[in-house]
């Protein structure tokens, strides 16, 4: 049971990141699709990072330097998104999807050629992170109790207040509906739509590294993150693009995810004979079954996705 | 005035296609010198090459036919993509209609004994089926195809590896091999392979992918239902007004979307080339490549068979590429650069334009400018 | 000594490819004063303001401010200047409240957090000055366009603004609403505000404005005291011709009911009231029937729901006797309902495609047009788009191959037209069908649509503009609130007392 509830919030966390994210970039009228590949190139900064920090580091160096490199790689690769749909009215579709394919393969590319370089005979796309991984987790009676869950959670309130006390999140949110209105104001829409896209580049890659250490400690990159950039997008629409909402959506589709995890810890569970593919599939099929229902009033930011171009009026 | 060749769509199209595979293979070459400057135009030249790495002509060919085995499928994906764009939809989900088509059909070959037309057909259903799903999502719930597209494509992948775990080796992760459990099914070669020196997985699937390409050509700019749809891709809401049933139009462009990829998985998996691996953990590259030979070829039934063939060629190419150096992922990671460089063709063609018209501004105020000078001398 | 200019824009000339916008224009705002700026569509108002806001950099021509230079790049620089406007289209954003649209791009904020309870307290006392009456916490899309227009107002007041442009701000407004708006533009003059008042309706500049410039075809045509001028003169600057206002018909004969609606309730997409509210009407064959009213008051969705855009709630429709309450678009189409659309761009055309595929949009399915196996006949499809082409007078660059985009807003407009008309219906549905056009234009739509009365067919005008309501149809119907609130003969009612009705200030018991 503590172990559900430990995948759980893990699974929440990282789905509460990557959901803000997209949140922030939407809020700007920028749509995000890319978030998958931002999550593998966050985590793919975050585990060079582990992997060459010298061992014998403090934790607190590491989580701030894993953090740092994560959210770095995040923003950096986000800027692809940023140039192509601000500035090149490229269509935001393509471009996502785009980066997603880009993300994997190049994280696997990097990676392979890293590990050839040290040992000719190593092809894998394999990082390992056993020992620093530990510098994020405090046991607590069997609990594995995890930083991330604190930086979410401080995620969590900053993205509130944000959005809904600040100036900067006053504009963001006026770019995301009516940018001709925004700009009329003094607003200048693009650079708040290249905030709102860096935003979700620096979330979405803080939410890749902790993904990939959930649980495990080495991540084959060419396995990317299984959708889950996704399912923080159906998480972002369940929760209507607001940070609270979204922290309860978040909560139930990690509750199915850690479900695939830990199902075989109860009796009941395992009794019911159901084959762990079909764990597998919950989170996907729960979030088709519940977008079924909630998209038909949902409420996007208006303008969202529609790129901003200043003659048009 | 001579009519200006650039101001042509098609020509316009090929050239920014051009732009981006120049793009995207010299982005892939600096990648390489990053990764190791030694190799790199070595390697890059492999990935161009693909089969011409090998020096006998009946080598050249053999591989060729094995390009051509997967350019068939890949060009099936792009084509279910296609479509579906055309109608205002981003048909992601293409690569869980693939796998769910490639599962019904081996299970059907393997598990039933079906012989290969009713194993096509249902793989066919099983695509359209995946499609459906996103289409009926799409315009009664109002649920974005591209979300409804991914989670569908997991869904797809799970129950793949589950149901063909039935019909899997003992020892391996691998599917039987057709050949040997399942031989009824394997697609008629018409005698194409001989073509490609005895390479037997070459057959019926070439032909019937590039029949395809041609029908759904016809049917996009010729037929009434592709002015529909093509109406419906660009405005929804004058399709409405105009009395098109556009929610039954949106369903059955995802339903043909799905059946061209569900068929894209049986043209490959009946040849016998490949088997299914039962623990697959991420979705195979075809479907994702369907996009990048959609957008690569311009969007043009007609362009994407070329298309897929270069992206195949070039996935293919990334074998030949010196494992001590580099990996063949180098391939994705170049037609993920094209797919990216892709979304710029607006912007390719928008600056070809401004440019022509500039150039014919400027000459028509030369002409002018000379003619004003000739009528002051006289 | 010359008089104080709060500003002018001298000999400003703005290129376009192809077009010269503004052609050496010339505006001088006295302060204080409010001088109308008045001019056709398409006569380069519009682009005259971008300039003033620093949207377009003219070619040639300058700004002055209180008789200096001025550059203005940007609107941040117009804003610094205090120049504020009040847009056509409103640049409200609708999920935030009054409040924040106000201040947004100049929020009062202590490190970036915003400061409302101040910024709450400057809004009132504005508001209570110029007795603008707003309710600082409602949501800009549950307030009327009235009160949105005033927080436009306010936006302007908010940042100081000494200069305010009003664009086009009546065409919204109940006559009662035009009112009130010309008694807060007094107002703000009286307090030293300098207004420009952009508008082609003659008797609302007469009625405000103390001077008034003219523009016609993107050239300066000449400025004029209004004590010294009437109407007529404006309105031959404006057009460069007497324009007769007057749409010529003869006395309808109405026939047999052709539409007959009874007792239709229409849900709304927006709220949770219904947008049309138990409505019963008929149309004759021979008749225009006018729907007027202020937008917004359910006309949109009860025409949706005789096209069948959307579904009735309850109540029914008749069309020639038969029941079409729940037929498709297809059926009613076929059945001789014949729409021109409210927005061309939204429903009217499909803009990427060629003028000839605009043509047969709704015949492409007959078999003129598409043969067996379901392959289009383009040689006919030419044909028939070439006929309507030089019927219907539609101008384009490249004839029936042109993108319907790249076409003008008028043509656009007669191309739908042609497309409906020469469908031969039997009820014609059009929705503000010169919205947006010059004179010529609306004079043309007008002839057409008493062209087909005449003809023995039924017309629903639906329509905005009181000089149309007053003009075209046989009978007017004004809705207020998705009721039918007053049915009058044209002959018999004057633009005053529709105004009363339009805002809901009177109300009749309709009977069908």
């Amino acid at each position: 049971m503590l172990l559900l509830i430990q995948y759980t919030l893990l699974f929440a966390s990282i789905l509460i990141l990557v959901a803000l994210g997209g949140c922030f970039a939407e809020h700007s009228g920028v749509i995000n699709l890319g978030l998958e590949g931002i999550m593998v190139i966050g985590a793919l900064g975050g585990a060079l990072m582990m992997r060459y920090l010298p061992s014998g580091t403090s934790a607190f160096v590491i989580i701030l330097l894993v953090v740092l490199a994560s959210t770095l790689s995040g923003l950096l690769y986000s800027v692809l998104l940023a140039v192509a749909a601000i500035h090149f009215k490229a269509d935001q579709t393509i471009v996502g999807t785009a980066m997603n394919m880009l993300g994997t393969a190049a994280a696997t590319v990097i990676v392979k050629a890293l590990n050839t370089a040290a040992n000719p005979d190593d092809v894998s796309s394999t990082v390992q992170y056993v020992e620093e991984k530990a510098a994020f987790i405090i046991n607590i009676g069997g609990f594995e109790f995890n930083w991330f869950m604190v930086f979410t959670v401080i995620a969590l309130v900053v993205s509130y207040i944000t959005l809904y006390k600040t100036k900067f999140g006053l504009r963001l949110m006026a770019c995301g509906e009516h940018p001709q209105a925004a700009d009329s104001a003094g607003v200048n829409v693009y650079k708040m739509r290249w905030a709102g896209v860096l935003i979700s580049g620096v979330l979405g890659g803080l939410g890749g590294i902790v993904y990939i250490t959930a649980g495990v400690s080495e991540w084959k990159f060419e396995y990317g993150v299984a959708g889950f950039g996704f399912l923080a997008l159906a998480v972002m629409i369940f929760g209507q693009w607001k940070p609270t909402k979204i922290a309860l959506a978040a909560l139930l589709f990690g509750l199915f995810r850690a479900l695939s995890n830990v199902y075989f810890g109860f009796d009941f569970l395992v009794n019911l004979k159901i084959p762990s593919g079909v764990y597998n599939m919950l989170p996907y099929i729960i979030s088709l079954v519940v977008l079924a229902f909630t998209s038909g009033k949902s409420r996007a930011p208006k303008s969202e996705g529609i790129p901003y171009d200043k003659g048009s009026r | 005035m001579k009519k200006n060749l650039l101001k042509n769509s098609i020509v316009q199209s090929i050239l920014t296609s051009l732009i981006c595979i120049v793009l995207g293979m010299f982005i892939g070459f600096i990648v390489l010198l990053f990764i190791n400057p030694a190799g790199a135009a070595e390697a890059i030249i492999s990935v161009a090459k693909n089969f011409l790495t090998y020096n006998s002509t009946n080598m050249q060919l053999k591989y060729l036919g094995n390009t051509l085995v997967k350019t068939a499928p890949l060009l099936m994906c792009a084509l279910s993509v296609l479509f579906s764009y055309k109608v205002g939809l981003f048909n992601i989900g293409a690569a869980g209609q693939y796998v769910v088509g490639a599962c019904a059909c081996l299970y059907a070959a393997l598990a039933w004994k079906w012989s290969w037309f009713p194993c096509m057909l249902l793989a066919i259903a099983a695509g359209a089926a995946f499609g459906a799903i996103s289409g009926i999502l799409k315009s009664y719930f109002n649920v974005n195809e591209v979300i409804s597209g991914i989670m569908l494509n997991w869904i797809g992948l799970y129950s793949a590896n589950m149901i063909l775990s039935n019909v899997k080796e003992a020892a391996s992760p691998y599917t039987y091999q057709l050949t040997a459990a399942g031989e009824q099914a394997i697609l008629p070669t018409l005698g194409l392979g001989a073509l490609f020196n005895k390479n037997q997985y070459v057959g019926l699937a070439l032909p019937l992918s590039v029949l395809m390409a041609v029908l759904i050509w016809v049917i996009l700019g010729k037929t009434k239902f592709g002015y529909e749809l093509k109406a419906t891709g660009f405005n929804k809401n004058a399709a409405k007004y105009s009395g098109m049933a556009e929610k039954r139009n949106i369903i059955l462009t995802l339903i043909i979307g799905g059946a061209l990829a569900g068929l894209g998985g049986s043209l490959l998996y009946q040849t016998g080339y490949e088997q299914w691996q039962c623990t697959h953990s991420s979705l195979p590259a075809m479907g994702f490549n369907g996009i990048a030979a959609a957008f690569l070829g311009g969007l043009n039934p007609i362009g994407t068979i070329f298309s897929s063939f270069f992206i195949q060629h070039i996935t293919a190419g990334g074998a030949y590429v010196d494992k001590t150096m580099y990996c063949s992922q180098i391939s994705d990671l170049i037609s993920a650069i094209i797919v990216y460089l892709c979304g710029f063709v607006g912007f390719f063609k928008y600056a070809m334009n401004v440019r022509i018209e500039k150039s014919e501004a400027k000459k028509a105020a030369k002409e002018m400018s000379v003619e004003h000078k000739e009528g002051g001398k006289e | 000594m010359e008089q104080p200019y709060a500003i002018e824009m001298l000999n400003i000339t703005k290129r376009f490819p192809g077009i010269v916008a503004n052609d050496n224009i010339t505006i001088q705002l006295k302060k204080g004063e409010i001088h109308a700026l008045l001019g056709e569509n398409g006569a380069g108002k519009s682009t005259l303001m971008s300039v003033l806001f620093g949207l377009y950099q003219p070619e040639e021509g300058k700004i002055r401010k209180d008789g200096k230079d001025v550059k203005i790049e940007n609107p941040n620089d117009a804003n610094d200047l205090g120049i504020g406007m009040v847009h056509q289209h409103f640049k409200l954003v609708e999920c935030f409240s009054v409040l924040d649209n106000i201040i947004l791009g100049a929020e009062p904020n202590k490190l970036g957090f915003l400061k409302k309870a101040e910024a709450r307290k400057k809004v009132m006392e504005l508001s209570e000055k110029y007795g603008l009456h707003i309710n600082p916490d409602a949501l800009i899309e549950d307030i009327t366009v009235g009160m949105q227009q005033r927080t436009e107002i306010l936006k302007m007041l908010y940042r100081d603004n000494e200069i305010l442009i009003f664009d086009e701000p009546t065409a919204v407004l109940t006559p009662q609403e035009i009112t009130e708006l010309m008694q807060i533009m007094r107002n703000l003059a009286a307090e030293g505000k300098s207004i420009l008042f952009i508008s082609h309706k003659l008797g609302e500049i007469m009625s405000v404005a103390d001077r008034c410039s003219v523009l016609r075809k993107g050239k300066y045509i000449g400025t004029v005291n209004i004590a010294d001028t009437n109407a007529e003169e404006l309105s031959a600057m404006m057009v460069g011709r007497n324009v007769n206002f007057h749409v010529h018909k003869e006395e309808a004969k109405p026939g047999e009911v052709v539409l007959d609606v009874q007792n239709l309730t229409v849900a709304s997409d927006l709220h949770q009231n219904d947008a049309v509210k138990n409505i019963s009407f008929k149309v004759r064959a021979g008749e225009i029937v006018c729907v007027a009213g202020i937008d917004g008051n359910g006309q949109t969705e009860l025409v949706y729901a005789l096209a069948g855009l959307v579904a009735a709630k309850v109540g029914r429709v008749e069309l020639l006797g038969q029941d079409i309450t729940n037929l498709s678009i297809r059926k009613r189409n076929d059945m001789g309902i014949s729409h021109i659309p409210e927005d061309r761009h939204k429903h009217g055309l499909v803009l990427d495609y060629s003028l000839e595929d605009n043509m047969i949009l709704k015949r492409y399915y007959e078999p003129e047009f598409s043969g067996k196996f379901g392959i289009m006949n383009r040689i006919n499809i030419r044909k028939y788009a070439e006929k309507l082409i030089e019927q219907y007078d539609v101008r384009s660059g490249q004839g029936a191959v042109t993108l319907a985009r790249s076409m003008s807003g008028g043509n656009q407009q007669k191309a739908i037209i042609a497309r409906e008309i020469d469908k031969n219906p039997e009820l014609l549905i059009a929705v503000q069908p010169t919205r947006g056009l010059d004179v010529g234009a609306i004079e043309y739509i007008h002839k057409q649509l008493v062209a087909q009365r005449d003809a023995g067919k039924a017309v629903l005008l639906v329509s905005l503009e009181l000089d149309e309501v007053m003009d075209v149809p046989d009978r007017i119907l004004v809705m207020h609130q998705g009721e039918i609130v007053g049915e009058f003969d044209p002959k018999n009612v004057t633009q005053e007392e529709l105004g009363l009705y339009m805002a809901g200030a009177k109300k009749d018991k309709v009977e069908a």
